[in-house]
């Protein structure tokens, strides 16, 4: 009976890895699909689109970046400007909540933390309606600036807690030592909470790289698209219609290098990431 | 405070004036924020609202209408369909973005191995890597009616191959499983950290109780992860509510009107017919529908556990 029941344990379990195997092979198969398909040349695609065939076709890759590389250069300019902005000013702003007394500090903070709670599809045409009036549809800025004003609430938020926790006498001794107030900041306090910047600047880099409807909103000048919506130019030039065929190689070898700067941006920051998770953000 | 009394009145209020000027600076250094918060963030929502009472194209025309923009709503049919199909859509998203996930963290939680606990973790977090709008193209492949995935799978199984998201009585459909297999991104993470947090003390007690698998399912697990649940409930119901983005890439709306949502009739009002009053009126709409559900998934209490 007992061996039994510790058969019946081992069977259970790798049931439970059975279960969990295919789940996460479904989450999985896409990409790998994606990658499989991002080497093969239309007629191996044709015959054989759903497994490796050899020769494997490189060349499909320097074609999609040709493409490619303008709207990827200005994802990564839009992004990493906005990415930068909105950690430096989160940083300071929550300083300046969670260091200085001041009146009204209690009710400016809650006004912006009050953001969080209003879903921004209220504001998105009149959001339209302002960038026009300020001339801005067709530039970077129309991006820049509504990403770093959205991106700071959570930033301010996420800060100042932590801010808070650090004990003042660190502050007031670099003062006394005869520091400013923005030398104390960049000095003392950004060093402290680089695992939190991290933190806010993926989350930031993740979602203005990723934002969709925006950029398709203000942006029209195809020398200006961002790599969302540069995708679907790119892909226009491949999908054919009636008798030609849609050129599956260069399309999808286009949707990996779309990746690629997301990946490497998660692996240089996830050792920062998990930190700065464990570390304030679910306690606070 | 001895000291403050001796000092004379003058160069009291001096002091006074000067801590006053250098108090003035944290308003200075919070003048950038405030200004873009005030341009970017406060003042849109303002206007969507004040604009939700005009007729106004954007240009020459904006009238005060009162509430005509709202009046128009009930007669809307595309405006009708589109709350059908959101209902719909809705539904079948927040049942499965919150029971899957939390059936997959229950597996993952209850595996023996640490080392695999950890690699499927990871494996399920890792697409997120993987931009929206490529997993979105990527879906346009899948259901593809000529050389897509899905029906090339389904040919195997001698099912007649067909037009998915083209097909107006199945596109709806298809956008719902665009999530298969419902288990992407945090949500996982987010259960399988509430599963952690419940006390090791508490599972052995059920087992000396002699407590089922289901039996401690039902009665410990779920209601020690409500919190979860709720957080979970009110993050799906925004993103369902006030996402269209799937719908404006694949469908647009189509074929007929049968994937059109909300948000995607507001965008269409406003950027293809230049209605923007109505389209505002349709925001604040959705803003309050949002905020009203998600008031009340706050509300949810726990269950009362002993």
């Amino acid at each position: 009976m007992r061996s039994w029941g510790r058969w019946r344990k081992r069977l259970v379990e790798a049931l439970k890895h059975v279960v969990m195997g295919t789940i996460t092979g479904l989450v999985f198969y896409p990409f790998v699909m994606l990658i499989v398909v991002s080497f093969k040349n239309t007629d191996q695609f044709m015959h054989n689109p759903w497994f490796v065939t050899f020769p494997l076709h490189f060349a499909n890759y320097p074609a999609a970046l040709e493409l490619l590389v303008r709207y990827a250069a200005n994802s990564v300019f839009v992004s990493g400007v906005s990415c930068l902005g909105t950690v430096f000013l989160a940083a300071f702003t929550a300083y300046v909540f969670a260091r200085f007394e001041f009146v009204g500090r209690q009710f400016l903070f809650y006004l912006i933390i009050s953001l969080m709670m209003v879903p921004g599809i209220l504001g998105l045409v009149p959001m339209f309606m302002i960038v026009k009036r300020l001339g801005l549809l067709n530039t970077y800025w129309a991006l820049i600036l509504p990403y770093i004003a959205g991106g700071q609430v959570l930033g301010i938020f996420l800060l100042r807690t932590f801010f808070s926790a650090i004990p003042s006498d660190l502050f007031d001794s670099a003062e006394i030592d005869g520091a400013g107030d923005f030398r104390t900041f960049i000095s003392v306090a950004m060093p402290l909470c680089k695992p939190m910047m991290a933190t806010i600047a993926i989350i930031s880099f993740h979602g203005t790289w990723n934002d969709l409807i925006w950029p398709l909103v203000v942006i029209s000048d195809d020398k200006l698209k961002t790599i969302t919506i540069g995708l679907l130019a790119f892909q226009s030039r491949f999908q054919s219609y009636g008798v030609a065929v849609t050129q599956y190689g260069p399309l999808f070898a286009g949707y990996v290098v779309a990746a690629i700067p997301l990946l490497a941006l998660f692996l240089c920051a996830s050792r920062y990431f998990v930190e700065g998770l464990t570390s304030g953000a679910l306690k606070a | 405070m001895g000291y403050g009394e001796v000092v004379d009145a003058a160069s009291s209020t001096k002091a006074d004036i000067v801590r006053g000027i250098r108090a003035c600076r944290f308003y200075v250094y919070l003048l950038p924020t405030f200004v873009l918060l005030g341009v970017f963030c406060f003042y849109p929502p303002i206007l969507g609202f004040l604009g939700s009472f005009y007729e106004w194209n954007g240009a020459n025309v904006k009238i005060w209408n009162g509430l005509d923009n709202f009046a128009k709503m009930a007669h809307d049919k595309v405006l009708i369909a589109s709350i059908g199909n959101l209902i719909k859509l809705a539904t079948f998203t927040l049942i499965t973005s919150i029971t899957v996930p939390l059936l997959a963290a229950e597996l993952i939680f209850n595996l023996r191995s640490l080392r695999a606990k950890y690699w499927y973790r990871v494996l399920l977090v890792a697409p997120m890597v993987v931009p929206g709008m490529v997993t979105l193209l990527l879906w346009q492949f899948i259901y593809d009616p000529n050389v897509g995935l899905l029906n090339a799978v389904l040919g195997v199984f001698n099912v007649p191959a067909q037009r998915w998201l083209n097909d107006p009585h199945l596109a709806l459909y298809c956008l719902m499983f665009m999530a298969f297999p419902f288990v992407g991104g945090i949500t996982v993470l987010i259960y399988l950290a509430g599963l952690n947090s419940i006390g090791q003390e508490v599972f052995d007690a059920a087992k000396i109780d002699g407590a089922r698998f289901w039996q401690r399912f039902f009665r410990i697990d779920v209601p020690l992860v409500m919190g979860q649940i709720k957080l979970l409930l009110i993050l799906s119901i925004i993103g369902v509510l006030k996402g269209y983005g799937a719908q404006l890439i694949l469908t647009d709306g189509g074929p007929g009107y049968s994937t059109m949502v909300p948000g995607l009739h507001m965008y269409h009002q406003a950027f293809e017919f230049d209605h923007l009053g109505y389209a505002c009126a349709l925001g604040l709409a959705l803003f309050l529908v949002i905020i009203t559900l998600t008031y009340l998934s706050m509300k949810i209490r726990k269950p009362e556990t002993e």
